[in-house]
């Protein structure tokens, strides 16, 4: 924010002929406007003319510095740091933060700090592929039909049927995601993957909780997040509101650091594993798969100090990987092609 | 809090002897008569072990507690105050990193681009091909709604590897295993391993 009132200050100092470095300083935020501002400057800032005369004999500092004492109206101190908003209050509000790309967000994250060999893989080699194997083509000028209506209507003579609401789809309650034809923007990507891991035992002993917390956080380089039991479920030994769940969302680069550790390294070492069931899935792009106790142990991070971890303690995980894709084929697809095996009927 | 994470193999003789014996104090030293300490505990180096406590399933496992001490040890770092200019430094180094990235990203979706754009030209070169290969208007071809499947009114000599292909007979779920390797910067000297057996 002092960096935007700074460009405004020293361009309406200077005027109508600006130099051309204090364009180059001011913020582009609109998005054409930049496009065009990738380009550095050839010239160098020491070739720029200087300012014009009258600009340069009306310049004094001390009367302006006065005159801004006088109006109470001093610079921001140099140590000022803009601090947006810590709620969002709506679009119509005057208050608004600044884009998540932005340092003084309170949702910005650095990075990426590294370049992922999965993700030049995906970039160079995986995403063409992938283009290429789902790629249905349509005549040129062709059209899609529109689908305005996907729910059920009542059809029948009853007059019950007249005010009802309509209905979902045949043997499901909600309606599926809809595939749209495949482009070059629409290839499945990996989005997100969850580590979860679920220790019942951790309502007598929290210990068991924070071993689990532990693990995966070494595992998934996140930050674990614990979750309490919603409901009581006397076959499972659940009581309500027991910690009892350890979670990691594994984003950005770490998913592929994730996945090419579990890939490349923990998958292999696995004896007698036949691969993921190929029915997983939850219909929408999502697939996951479970880890036993010993098969977590395999991770590098578990392995090089497995002394560390009580052995009895070390948990199981839930490993969902999500993805872009809208269906379980494609997802699927995605998933063989970093090399996660499959074995079964394939869904879809 | 801080736990002792390990215990020292060193066990002092007995507490009296080790720590009541002060350093900065001189000693008073006696060449003729040696001062000789009456004999108190059995001749051995170490300190003798007490007898074990029954209590131990009780007892925290060191490692629960190392990993429970680890995980509430906050970390969070301060966060950033910078000055004028040098915030004004950090701010044109993230302009740059965002536009490098952009730029990044820009050149792979236009690669990808160019590939479907090219495939898609010559989808539609297979779907205007008779078997002789020659080109037919696209109102003697076939596919002309959604449906790939449909003949024109050529018949099924028009587009036949257009038809083929649509129908994406093995696509699904058919990557090999060996697809899924890891990039290298390098082929490796032998380049296969021949004597690899399943």
């Amino acid at each position: 924010m002092a960096l935007r009132d700074l460009s405004l200050r020293t361009a309406s100092l200077f005027g109508r002929n600006a130099r051309p470095a204090v364009h180059a300083v001011c913020p582009s935020f609109c998005r054409n406007a930049s496009l065009e501002a990738v380009e550095l400057e050839t010239a160098s800032s020491l070739e720029v003319p200087p300012p014009p005369v009258e600009a340069a004999q009306n310049f004094d500092p001390i009367a302006r510095s006065r005159a801004r004492r006088l109006r109470k109206k001093p610079l921001p101190p140099s140590r000022y740091q803009f601090r947006p908003p810590k709620y969002y209050r709506g679009p119509l509000h005057p208050h608004q933060p600044p884009p998540v790309s932005d340092p003084a967000s309170r949702l910005f994250q650095p990075g990426p700090f590294s370049l992922p060999r999965l993700e030049q893989t995906y970039q160079t080699t995986i995403a063409p592929d992938l283009l290429t194997l789902t790629y249905q083509h349509y005549p040129y000028g062709f059209k899609h039909p529109k689908v305005t209506q996907r729910l059920r209507e009542w059809t029948g003579d009853s007059p019950y049927f007249k005010g009802r609401p309509l209905r979902g789809p045949r043997g499901s309650s909600s309606l599926r995601l809809l595939t749209p034809p495949r482009t070059w923007r629409n290839v499945p990507e990996i989005t997100k993957v969850v580590v979860h891991t679920m220790v019942p035992e951790a309502q007598e002993n929290s210990a068991h909780l924070h071993v689990a917390g532990m693990v995966v956080q070494a595992m998934t380089n996140v930050r674990a997040q614990t979750h309490k039991s919603r409901s009581n479920v006397v076959s499972w030994g659940l009581r309500k509101d027991k910690y009892v769940s350890v979670t990691a969302d594994v984003e950005r680069e770490d998913t592929f650091h994730f996945l090419s550790k579990l890939v490349d390294v923990v998958l292999p070492k696995i004896k007698e594993w036949k691969g993921v069931s190929g029915t997983s899935g939850d219909g929408s792009g999502n697939i996951s798969f479970g880890l036993t106790p010993d098969q977590v142990a395999l991770f590098p991070e578990i392995e090089v100090n497995y002394d560390s971890y009580p052995p009895k303690m070390i948990p199981g995980c839930h490993i969902t990987v999500q993805t872009s894709a809208t269906n379980d084929r494609d997802a699927l697809l995605l998933l063989q092609s970093i090399g996660i095996p499959f074995y079964g009927k394939l869904k879809d | 809090m801080r736990p002792p994470l390990w215990r020292p193999v060193f066990r002092p003789l007995n507490p009296s002897s080790c720590c009541s014996r002060n350093l900065l104090s001189p000693r008073i030293h006696s060449p003729r008569k040696p001062v000789v300490a009456p004999c108190t505990s059995p001749f051995s180096t170490t300190a003798r072990l007490g007898k074990r406590s029954k209590g131990k399933a009780n007892a925290a496992d060191p490692r629960v507690t190392a990993i429970r001490y680890h995980l509430q040890h906050p970390l969070t770092p301060r966060p950033l105050h910078f000055s004028r200019t040098r915030y004004l430094r950090h701010w044109t180094i993230h302009r740059a990193w965002m536009l490098f990235l952009r730029k990044r990203r820009r050149a792979e979706e236009l690669e990808l681009e160019r590939q479907y754009e090219s495939m898609r030209a010559a989808c539609e070169h297979l779907r205007l091909m008779d078997d002789n290969g020659m080109t037919v208007p696209p109102a003697e071809a076939g596919g002309q709604g959604a449906d790939p499947g449909t003949l024109g009114p050529r018949g099924k000599e028009v587009g036949r590897l257009y038809r083929g292909a649509m129908r994406k007979v093995g696509i699904w779920g058919s990557v090999p295993v060996e697809y899924a390797r890891a990039q290298v910067d390098f082929p490796s000297r032998e380049g296969w391993n021949h004597g690899w057996t399943r």
